[in-house]
């Protein structure tokens, strides 16, 4: 298991990236709430940002040379067991994030609950057997790059929407209230929440569609009901419901930040979660 | 006196709330269904679906937020599409399953296990294909590889031309689909004859798949005036379970164990018994592959509507992304301020 080591280093840089976010965050609040000043804040925050985008970016470096490694040693990609679809997820997550975190300034003090939530997936993946895999043999398909590539697109925008819904909601609590107060208003948050879910939604269906094709191709159906199928559907109406309330009606923008976390949590429990009760997620893996 | 206009009941239908309502039955009906259970009827989502679709119409047909909105017209004419091809796809559809030897050709009385749509007219009977041999792959412990399976089609020359199908390369003719399975075997071909020289058959006894039920190729079979007969295949295909290893028939041997009211015989390919009411000839050893039927005239157009569905809701973003990136416009101002020292505290419109 030669990529072990460098998946713990990039776990270890991720939980580096979160302390150093959590702090930067920790210390801007409190010193605008005892000096009051912004521009002296300003180039301590910059700082601390940099920091974080660095440590970022060397996690993600570090999870493609275990990817690459894994790939290398056992002849195909993270496409089978969880120990390396959590991996993937890591990197895949993390790149996306990154590249948001980098130009989209307002972004940068949703990573205090993103790069936690990132951890919740680093520690699932250290406690699981780093077993190889067998390429099952209709895993022999284009389409398998498709579908899991807009996957993970899909799962990367709820997770930054639920980064942005998770700060609309922890600054309802006084003391995150100060932390947070640099922030745009939660409307604009929303709004920002709402076209990252819209965009969600496009690569979900575009998960949907290509699922549908390598299914088609890879055991003769392309919609069987089964548990990952079904799930994902839901997964889906769930979004698109989400959406469409969001854009007919007043939603609150607290209720709303909770059917953006409820969508991401229903993703992760479908992703992540269907294997551990259905024997085969997808009929027709072995 | 209340006058009921069709524009009236056109709102009425389009509601939002009852594409909430829904959805959610929807939903339901999505749960109901999960691993297709058989006490569970189809109606659950045939019913939710049929609603969405009438709502669905309503909306596109009298709400301007829609209509009037391309992208967002054309996400929801591809749902209505969508829905409408699916319940098409089901009615006409067919799926089943067929055990084909090498040397035979495909006819459509040997498909069993057949589910098909009440309006199914596909031409099954104009499918002309002969299997040839096939390989399988194994990996150490047995972990099953590519399938390469051979097969000859009419060439419209008056010839044949071979392919090669597996896995996740069907075989299409007439657009019926057939999809390889790991469910295949050995066969050996058995004549018979009556000691009266009245009745002659030469048939294929299908073992059990291979090399799944590797420890029990046995099966039996009852010619035409005689007793049932036992039969036992002891094969020899190089099988083992901690090198990679190719299934190919054609460079296996099998020795037929034959067993009739106890007495037992064992046979090599072209040797034959004699036995109560006839003679028996091991003709030869051979293999059968186990396809998937599938035929949906639909999938195509499903495809089609699919992607102009998603290429709708995308074209809707981006003219949302145009007139302002990514609603960053607000926050951006906020950022501005914020560095400027002065961060409003009004809640800007959305």
């Amino acid at each position: 298991m030669t990529e072990l080591p460098w998946l713990y280093a990039g776990i270890a840089a991720y939980a580096f990236a979160a302390i150093a976010a959590l702090v930067g965050v920790a210390r801007l609040g409190t010193t605008m709430a005892t000096v009051g000043g912004v521009s002296s804040v300003s180039e301590s925050q910059r700082n601390n940002e940099r920091l974080v985008l660095l440590l970022m970016t060397t996690s993600v470096i570090l999870l493609t040379i275990t990817l690459a490694d894994r790939w290398l040693r056992i002849g195909h990609g993270p496409f089978v067991n969880l120990f390396e679809l959590l991996i993937s997820q890591l990197f895949s997550l993390g790149l996306v994030y990154t590249i948001a975190y980098w130009r989209i300034p307002v972004l940068r003090t949703t990573s205090v609950v993103v790069l936690p939530l990132m951890g919740v997936l680093a520690v699932w993946v250290m406690v699981l057997e780093p077993s190889d895999s067998v390429f099952p043999p209709t895993y022999h398909n284009p389409w398998l790059w498709a579908h899991v590539g807009f996957g993970k697109f899909f799962l990367a925008f709820c997770l930054i929407g639920t980064g942005l819904a998770g700060v609309i909601l922890l600054r309802s609590y006084g003391f995150f209230k100060n932390l947070f107060r640099h922030l745009p208003d939660n409307v604009i948050l929303d709004k920002l929440a709402w076209r990252f879910m819209l965009l969600a939604l496009v690569f979900d269906s575009l998960m949907l569609c290509a699922g549908a094709v390598w299914a088609q191709d890879a055991w003769g159906r392309y919609w069987a009901w089964d548990a990952l199928e079904t799930s994902s559907f839901l997964n889906w109406l769930l979004l698109g419901a989400s959406i469409h309330a969001r854009t007919t009606y007043n939603v609150p923008i607290r209720l709303g930040a909770v059917l953006i976390i409820s969508v991401l949590v229903f993703a992760f429990v479908t992703y992540f979660g269907t294997p551990f009760y259905s024997e085969a997620a997808h009929k027709g893996v072995i | 006196m209340r006058i009921i206009t069709i524009s009236g009941v056109l709102r009425r239908l389009a509601s939002t709330k009852l594409t909430l309502l829904w959805m959610l039955l929807l939903a339901v009906g999505a749960a109901l269904s999960y691993d297709n259970p058989e006490d569970t009827s189809i109606w659950v989502l045939i019913v939710p679906m049929s609603l969405l679709a009438l709502n669905l119409i309503a909306a596109i047909i009298s709400n301007p937020r829609i209509n009037r909105r391309g992208g967002l017209l054309v996400f929801h004419l591809g749902l209505l599409s969508i829905v409408v091809l699916a319940a098409i796809g089901r009615l006409t559809h067919m799926d089943g399953r067929v055990e084909i030897i090498s040397g035979a050709e495909f006819s459509p009385e040997i498909v069993t296990d057949i589910h098909s749509g009440p309006l199914h007219s596909g031409a099954l009977a104009d499918v002309n294909f002969v299997q040839g041999p096939f390989t399988v792959e194994y990996r150490p412990q047995m972990m099953r590889g590519l399938t390469y399976s051979q097969v000859a089609l009419p060439d419209n020359k008056g010839g044949w031309r071979e392919a090669v199908v597996g896995d996740d390369r069907p075989l299409l003719v007439e657009g019926y689909r057939f999809y390889t399975t790991f469910n295949k075997g050995f066969a050996p071909i058995l004549s018979w004859t009556s000691h009266d020289g009245r009745v002659a058959e030469t048939g294929a006894v299908h073992m059990p798949s291979y090399p799944l039920f590797d420890f029990k190729q046995s099966n039996s079979w009852t010619p035409q005036g005689g007793d049932e007969i036992k039969f036992w295949l002891q094969l020899e295909t190089g099988l083992t379970t901690e090198e990679a290893w190719v299934l190919d028939g054609r460079r296996a041997t099998g020795t037929l164990v034959v067993n009739v009211s106890g007495e037992r015989t064992e046979l090599l390919p072209g040797e034959s018994v004699k036995m109560a009411g006839g003679t028996l000839r091991y003709e030869q050893l051979t293999t059968w592959m186990g396809y998937k039927l599938f035929y949906d005239p639909t999938l195509q157009w499903m495809f089609l509507a699919a992607f102009i569905t998603i290429a709708g809701l995308a074209a809707h973003f981006w003219q949302k992304l145009a007139a302002e990136p990514l609603g960053l416009d607000d926050a951006l101002r906020h950022e501005k301020q914020h560095a400027k020292g002065s961060v409003p505290a009004s809640r800007s419109a959305a």
